[in-house]
This record gives C-alpha cells, sequence and structure tokens, in this order.
C-alpha cells in the first residue's frame, strides 16, 4: 500500500474534500487535475462540482456518496508513475505599467531597493503558472512571482481598486477582473476582459495554463481599451 | 393557452431586493459565486404552492417599504418574514396565494418576524438566464439589486386565474430557533479542545455586518490557527478570521478564502440563519455525518 500524503474527508452529506499535505507546486496541480478529470469519469452526473484551491480539492456531490468509492480513484491516481503534463500553452497578457496605471509601483520598486524598470522586468520576463479561479469572478491564483517581488499586503485595503489592476499581494500576482475594494500593490493595468458572463465558460484560460505579462505603451493601452476583443483576434 | 408577457414596476425598494432562483450551479470553478435565495426552504414554498418549477424565479425583499404595481392579473404566493402586507392599501396575509388584478397595487410594510420575504409569481420572473440563473449579481446579471422604477417581467396566464382563497399554513417556528445545526469544517479538528467546546458553549449575536455575501458574529473565539493556502469555501462555511471572529459566508460569498474552516452549515441551517436579523442570537449544534 502505498502512504498518502493526504487526506480526503466528507463535510455534509453533499460536500467532500481532499486535502494534501505537500507543498504547492507543478506537480501537485498535475495531480489535481488528473485526479479531478478521473473523479468526473468516474462519477459523472453524481458530482455537481469540483473545485480546487492550492492544496486542496472539493467535491459537490449532487447524490450521495461514500468515502471509499472517492479512496479509491485517489489511489488510483497516486500510484500513477507519471501525470499528464501541464499545458505547454502561454497566454500573453499586455500590461500598460506606466503613468496612472500604476499608483504603487515607484513606491513598491523604492521599498525594494529596485527601480521601476528592474521590478517590471522582474514580474514580466517569467510566465505564471494558473492554478484556480477565485476571490472575484475570473480572478486568477498565479504562482510564479519573484522572491524579490514578494510583499505584504496593505495594512489598509483601498476602497476601488480599478478593473483590470496588474496587482502584488503577498507571494502572489493577479489582476482584478471587476473593481473591487483591495489590499494589493498596484504596479499596472491589463486593457483585456478576464470575465464575460455571456460565454461558457465564463474565461478563456484553463487552470495548468500559463499566462506571462506583456508591457505595452499607454497609446497600445488605450486602443486595446477601446476594442478589447480585438486583442485575441490579433493572436 | 393564452400566454403574454407582462410586467411589474417598483415604486419604492430599501436596498437589499434581488430576483432569486437556486443560483449558479457550477460555476465556482471559474470564480462566480453560487448566488440565488438565501432561504430556499421559503422560496422553495412559495413555487410549490404556485405549482410552478422549484427553480423559477422570485423576488427576495429584505426591508420593509417595498412597493410594486402589477400591470397585468396575475396569482403570486408570498412566505418567508412575516411582515405587513397589503393590496391597494388593504390589509392581506402575510402568507399564501394571492390573486393580483391590472394595476394592483402591493406593499410590504414593517416585519415583525424573520428578515427576509419571499414573492413569487405564477410562471416565474421572466428575465434572461445569466449562466443557468436569473440571480441578480451585479456585474453578471444585467440588472444588479433592484431599486424604484425597475420594470420587470413576468409571464402571465391567465387561465389561471380562479381567485384563491385557499387558507394555507405557512409554519414560521423553525425560524424563531436559536439553535443552527451544523457539521464540522474542514479545520475544525486543527482547533483544540478548549476552543471547540467555546464554540459550541457561546450564545453568538449577528452584528450588523450582515448581507447576502456573509453574516459576522460579534463574540471572539481565540484562534491559534494559521491562514490556509487558498481554498474552496461554499455558502454556509464558517471561518474563523486570524483576530477571531467567526463569519459565516452566505449566497453571494467569494468561492475561496484563506481563513480556517471551522464549521459549515447545511442549506436548511442556511435558511434559518437568513431569516435572523442584528442582536438576534444564535448556538451552534454539531451534528455528525452518518454513512
Amino acid at each position: 500500500m502505498v502512504e498518502l500524503n493526504l487526506e480526503h474527508y466528507s463535510i455534509t452529506p453533499k460536500l467532500s474534500e481532499i486535502k494534501w499535505k505537500e507543498e504547492v507546486s507543478d506537480q501537485l496541480l498535475q495531480k489535481q487535475i488528473a485526479l479531478k478529470k478521473h473523479l468526473i469519469n468516474q462519477f459523472q452526473e453524481r458530482i455537481q462540482e469540483i473545485r480546487i484551491g492550492f492544496k486542496t480539492l472539493g467535491i459537490c456531490w449532487n447524490s450521495n456518496f461514500s468515502l471509499e468509492e472517492v479512496q479509491n480513484c485517489i489511489r488510483h491516481i497516486e500510484q500513477l508513475q507519471a501525470f499528464p503534463a501541464l499545458s505547454e500553452k502561454v497566454w500573453k497578457i499586455p500590461v500598460c505599467y506606466d503613468g496612472e496605471y500604476s499608483r504603487d509601483l515607484f513606491a513598491l520598486a523604492k521599498s525594494k531597493n529596485l527601480t521601476a524598470q528592474e521590478l517590471i522586468h522582474l514580474h514580466s520576463s517569467n510566465p505564471y503558472r494558473l492554478h484556480f479561479y477565485g476571490f472575484l469572478p475570473g480572478f486568477m491564483y498565479l504562482q510564479g512571482l519573484h522572491n524579490k517581488l514578494h510583499s505584504p499586503r496593505k495594512s489598509i485595503p483601498e476602497m476601488e481598486v480599478p478593473a483590470g489592476s496588474v496587482a502584488i499581494g503577498g507571494s502572489q500576482t493577479g489582476i482584478y477582473p471587476s473593481s473591487s475594494p483591495g489590499g494589493w500593490y498596484i504596479i499596472g493595468q491589463t486593457p483585456i476582459k478576464f470575465f464575460d458572463p455571456h460565454k461558457v465558460p465564463p474565461v478563456w484560460a484553463e487552470p495548468g495554463d500559463k499566462v506571462q505579462f506583456m508591457p505595452i505603451t499607454e497609446e497600445e493601452f488605450l486602443r486595446l481599451k477601446k476594442n478589447p476583443e480585438s486583442y485575441f483576434e490579433d493572436e | 393557452m393564452n400566454k403574454r408577457t407582462s410586467y411589474f414596476t417598483i415604486l419604492k425598494s430599501g436596498p437589499g431586493t434581488s430576483i432569486q432562483d437556486l443560483g449558479r450551479i457550477g460555476f465556482g470553478q471559474y470564480g462566480i459565486p453560487v448566488s440565488g435565495a438565501m432561504d430556499v426552504t421559503s422560496m422553495k414554498w412559495v413555487n410549490h404552492l404556485l405549482k410552478n418549477s422549484e427553480n423559477d424565479a422570485v423576488l427576495e425583499v429584505s426591508q420593509p417599504g417595498f412597493k410594486i404595481k402589477f400591470e397585468y392579473p396575475t396569482t403570486i404566493c408570498i412566505a418567508g418574514a412575516k411582515s405587513l402586507i397589503s393590496i391597494n392599501d388593504r390589509t392581506v396575509a402575510s402568507e399564501g396565494l394571492l390573486s393580483i388584478d391590472y394595476g394592483d397595487v402591493l406593499e410590504i410594510g414593517p416585519i415583525s418576524l424573520g428578515a427576509r420575504i419571499y414573492l413569487g409569481i405564477k410562471n416565474g420572473i421572466d428575465i434572461p438566464y445569466t449562466l443557468d440563473s436569473k440571480s441578480s449579481y451585479s456585474g453578471i446579471t444585467k440588472l444588479g439589486m433592484l431599486n424604484k422604477g425597475n420594470q420587470i417581467s413576468f409571464s402571465s396566464d391567465q387561465s389561471i386565474l380562479p381567485f384563491y382563497r385557499a387558507k394555507v399554513k405557512f409554519p414560521r417556528d423553525w425560524m424563531e430557533t436559536k439553535e443552527i445545526e451544523v457539521y464540522p469544517g474542514a479545520e475544525w479538528k486543527e482547533l483544540k479542545k478548549e476552543a471547540q467546546s467555546q464554540i459550541l458553549n457561546t450564545s453568538f449575536t449577528i452584528s450588523n455586518q450582515q448581507n447576502r455575501m456573509a453574516f459576522q458574529l460579534e463574540e471572539r473565539i481565540p484562534n491559534e490557527l494559521e491562514e490556509l493556502a487558498t481554498a474552496p469555501v461554499y455558502p454556509g462555511t464558517v471561518q474563523l478570521t486570524s483576530g477571531g471572529k467567526l463569519i459565516i459566508l452566505m449566497k453571494d460569498a467569494q468561492v475561496t478564502g484563506g481563513y480556517p474552516r471551522i464549521l459549515q452549515l447545511s442549506e436548511y441551517s442556511i435558511s434559518q440563519l437568513a431569516q435572523k436579523r442584528p442582536n438576534d442570537k444564535i448556538t451552534f449544534i454539531l451534528k455528525e455525518i452518518i454513512f
């Protein structure tokens, strides 16, 4: 028997969760995605929805379930020698790091002993892995922020962070898909849309995909802002 | 069947009036709140009496001083909180079926028991589905919360207009109970025994910080748990903040969170809580799952 590095428990008769005792990584995400697919194949309509977190996978059931049935699926996945590789897709996100769009950029760079240019370079030179959505409709939980850019959240959150703001908070970077109160440092803004309630699915990137920020000028920002749909058509 | 679309106009409304069905099921994976009626028990009762489908959209009203004018005859049904209800200034029963004629004005006055009133219409409210639901949510549905002047369509069906005088009892004792049944949450067992027993032996007070997203409780519990790597949360999840505050997530809550998830309410417990008002007291009764 394999010693499993996870726990599986039921919360209500229609809700169960798996929690891993390992660090957040691409390997763990591979396992989570593989398990999600396997569970949906096994249980089909008996499952209403599966949601993942950094170290968790929650299952909402349409019917009653037994922990044993799920345990078999978990064992099947944990015993695999190799998991299906994560997507190679990299979505390029245009970001204007200038002027009014980056209200906290200079202060944050200064606190890190970096120039604004160095901070932008560190933020935009490597892609980030999309693990899951949460917080706001279409908000991506991304991993891969350079250590030098980790920054504790603001002690007093701002009442309104504009939609499209690209920000840094703790060990994460993210994009506010809609305006919202928020405590992260705003370093830029993207003109493109991350969420469309009239499309199914309402988002365009899938967990496992990568996103990379691409600095653009204010002129380009304003052009895309007028017609955000054109960005994906040009690709 | 002579079906035609008609509408009602909102003449007056406090904050907190919305259209709700059973919510956006299956979209949490994209960061979208479930939404839907806060008190599903009352909402389903309304649809059941109207012989509607279970998921038909109804109005959820959480403030007195609500007034609407129907521009077409229909049958409506009211349940949930007990309030003073009148049609054309004539007081009517605060629950059950009511016949509506052209131009009837319905008004909801002071609430004497509970917190949320459900007003259903024969065949439901007729607005487009967004992500499989009609539930109001700013940024997802065209209309966010409802306001004075909004005109809302319903599909009227004149073939169902015998005058209803059926006396049906809508029991409200379940919304008065202070005891809320809960399941242990994902992080419950990580709490120290003393903290667990303190949570189960405290009479908690609902704070003024309560809306469709969450209910905060006044009393604090010493918290030694660390925050989590962001994890899924659901309506009814009880979070324990680093400051020791308890937050009960409700229907419009975010779908992920980092606070330890100490308890989980069932759908029925969420209905009970949805009918509580600031300063009401609740105690948690722990329930174990039996398979």
